[in-house]
């Protein structure tokens, strides 16, 4: 039975280590249930196997997406106007701001825009369903021109284009009027050359050019606009008696709040009821070696969602099934190991050998699962949109901390207890009736 | 316990399952498409007792709606979901005000459920095509990977195992288009299903690839039959405790969940039978012909 040397202190050692890792599962486990003195509630209550199915209790710092929280998103596909010949990127650049702009002034701040493929915008707006919102983001523009006694002399409907240009080491915008904006346009500058025209987008000024002559063929030139960014978005804004890109609505989605927080709760409650049952088969099958595995998938489980929460990863319906496929991940790493230990007591060798040559034998094919998966999540991060890319992101970091767990925790703890003495080999599996089966 | 090749009877089986989905969807009873792929306008609605679908059907018809399916569900037929194809962009609140006048005039207790949707006849095409790229993008990309960690014919023969599984699941949505329609929520299953029920495959050819490298002469066949018999305790242990969550998530989920968890286990299920029914002997039999050729050519 001693068949291993060991140094005097290898067994208190051993001991000292698994106490400290599990001193320090526990003080992680507190530092996502109370978040110590982070933000607000901190991390609170991120462990799914603590009564949290209540959806409200859910941290502040885990953003949560629509499907789960309630709203609605609306996608759009953009078309440049006729004629247009604009670079088309920077017309939904500037769609873009301007839809992000009226969100945020109307209220709605935790409002998102993104793009999506080549030519589609998705708004996302959480907690909101109501429909006029919608009007909101289409709606035009209103676009006034200011003379300097604060008049309202024009408006954007008498602007053709408005496009930004670079010359002579400045960014400027070009822009040409109707035939009737050009006739009041031409009005207003000659009689007020030297001073200033404002022009206010939605109630507010963008730009107050001074007036260095009289602009009467129905083109000018606003110069002096400071940074290539600053004059696209002003050119896309004074433009835009409408958007500079004609919107399509292709898809509007609403969740209700109610619908989100049973959606949530109840993955919660299966996530919670597939690790305990993991746990439990995994112990019954696997004895010592199912405690390490439980340990390791604890420590995993609370990693991963510290990584969700710091990383900022919105959590969605799909990016929940990515966690569940990642605790898959996790488990399977942990059952190819043991197997392969298994294998090599039943050859006869010793507890501590079978845990080094088990450990050499089921990395190549831990290795190679991992990686393929890992391919599949690329792609899905790359190509997928919205909810899809959610999943891709969780099942991506899920595999990364699984892989993490499974070669270095498992490692680690199995090492610790064979060290600290837990040598029988009927501590980790069926010896004689391995032997019955073998006859 | 015995394993042998079965290759050849459980191809048959896999190719008339797909055989029988291919004839469905041609006379006309394929995929059930959801709203994510169709475009239109859905919505749910609990009426709070027994729903007559005349009485819905009535509504609707005083509409100025063209084409429309109602469902009824729920534990006593108290809930419905109705879907209106072809409904303009401006006229969703119109359309959803109006049907809800109407149905409280009937069922005054009724209360909107769920989601309201509308898509857009464009915005499904887009996600079959990044489906499909996604999809064979992964299986290039894994073949790649496999071919210079195994070789060549054991990428060959899990790619194949993979188009196997992603095509029963699309079958599968066929032969069951009663109970479940396909979403967007579809393409991540089918999408999880490529990179998980590949592991599958993997540890099996790694068993392989040792067995094969001790035992450079014997049959491959052979060498399949013994390694996916020793990694039996791992494919019944790991297969166990997947299904467990994902079983556990179809149960307590909701129906957006159902939709995503189902497909999965079904991916799941048909992984595991490809991985050790199919995919060894496929690359087994590649093998042996690549050796005859070396042979014929010495």
């Amino acid at each position: 039975m001693k068949s291993y040397k060991k140094r005097a202190g290898g067994k208190t050692g051993a001991i000292v280590a698994l106490c400290v890792v599990l001193v320090i599962t526990i003080a992680l486990g507190v530092l996502g249930v109370t978040g110590l003195s982070l933000p607000p509630k901190g991390l609170y209550k991120l462990m799914p196997w603590l009564p949290t199915t209540n959806a409200e209790n859910w941290p502040s710092t885990l953003s949560l997406g629509l499907d789960l929280r309630g709203g609605m998103y609306v996608e759009y596909s953009g078309k440049a106007p006729e004629g247009s010949t604009a670079n088309f990127d920077e017309l939904l650049e500037g769609t873009m701001s301007i839809i992000r702009t009226r969100l945020t002034d109307k209220g709605y701040t935790e409002a998102n825009v993104q793009k999506i493929g080549t030519d589609g915008i998705r708004v996302e707006i959480p907690d909101v369903q109501d429909d006029t919102v919608l009007d909101l983001i289409g709606a035009a523009a209103k676009l006034e021109f200011m003379n300097p006694s604060g008049e309202v002399f024009m408006t954007g409907e008498m602007v053709k284009t408005a496009t930004y240009f670079y010359s002579d080491g400045d960014h400027q915008i070009a822009f040409t009027l109707t035939d009737e904006g050009a006739k009041l346009f031409g009005d207003v500058t000659a009689a007020n050359i030297g001073r200033t025209i404002a022009i206010y987008l939605d109630g507010e000024q963008l730009i107050a050019p001074t007036v260095q002559s009289a602009i009467t063929g129905g083109s000018g030139v606003i110069n002096g606009l400071g940074s290539a960014e600053r004059a696209t978005t002003i050119a896309a804004k004074i433009q835009s008696g409408a958007l500079p890109l004609e919107l399509t609505q292709q898809k509007v989605d609403k969740v209700s709040a109610t619908l989100g927080q049973d959606a949530l709760s109840s993955s919660v409650k299966a996530a919670l009821i597939g690790i305990l049952l993991i746990m439990v088969l995994m112990i019954l099958r696997y004895r010592l070696n199912g405690l390490v595995a439980s340990w390791a998938l604890t420590l995993y489980t609370i990693l991963l969602f510290l990584f969700i929460a710091l990383f900022r990863i919105q959590m969605t319906l799909p990016g929940l099934a990515g966690v569940v496929l990642g605790i898959g991940m996790a488990v399977d790493a942990n059952v190819i190991i043991f197997e392969r230990f298994n294998e090599e007591v039943r050859k006869g060798r010793s507890v501590k050998a079978a845990v080094r040559a088990g450990f050499k034998n089921a990395m190549s094919a831990i290795l190679d699962a991992n990686v393929t998966t890992l391919i599949a999540a690329v792609v899905l991060l790359f190509y997928g949109t919205g909810s899809i890319q959610g999943f891709a992101r969780t099942l991506l970091l899920g595999v990364v901390v699984s892989m993490f767990s499974a070669i270095l925790v498992t490692r680690f703890l199995m090492n610790c207890f064979v060290n600290a003495g837990a040598t029988k080999i009927s501590l980790y599996t069926k010896v004689k009736a391995e032997k019955e089966v073998e006859a | 316990m015995e394993i042998k090749n079965r290759s050849r009877i459980c191809l048959i089986i896999s190719a008339a399952i797909i055989v029988i989905a291919l004839v469905l969807t041609i006379f006309g009873h394929g995929i059930n498409l959801g709203i994510d792929f169709e475009g239109g306008l859905s919505m749910q609605y609990d009426l709070k007792k027994t729903v007559e679908k005349a009485d819905v059907e009535g509504v609707l018809n005083g509409m100025s709606v063209s084409s429309y399916t109602v469902t009824v569900q729920g534990s006593s037929n108290n809930e419905i979901n109705v879907r209106i194809k072809d409904v303009a962009k401006d006229d969703i609140q119109k359309v959803q005000d109006d049907f809800e006048a109407g149905i409280l005039e009937k069922y005054p207790e009724a209360v909107s459920i769920g989601d309201v949707n509308y898509v857009g006849p464009v915005a499904g095409a887009t996600l079959v095509k990044n489906a499909i790229i996604s999809v064979l993008l992964a299986a290039v990309l894994m073949l790649v990977y496999i071919a210079i960690r195994f070789d060549l014919n054991s990428g060959l023969s899990a790619v194949f195992g993979l188009l196997h599984d992603v095509l029963i699941m699309l079958s599968f949505m066929v032969i069951f288009r009663s109970v479940i329609q396909m979403n967007s929520s579809f393409i991540a299953a089918a999408l999880t299903i490529v990179g998980y029920s590949i592991n599958n495959t993997i540890v099996i050819f790694d068993r392989i690839r040792e067995n094969a490298k001790k035992q450079p002469n014997a049959a491959r066949e052979e060498v399949t039959n013994i390694s996916i018999k020793e990694s039996l305790g791992r494919t019944i242990c790991t297969t166990a405790t997947t299904l467990i969550t994902i079983v556990a998530l179809c149960i307590l989920g909701v129906a957006s969940i159902r939709e995503f968890a189902l497909p999965i286990i079904v991916g799941i299920l048909s992984g595991v039978y490809s991985a050790n029914m199919i995919n060894g002997y496929v690359w087994a039999f590649l093998e042996e012909k690549r050796r005859m050729r070396k042979a014929a050519k010495a």
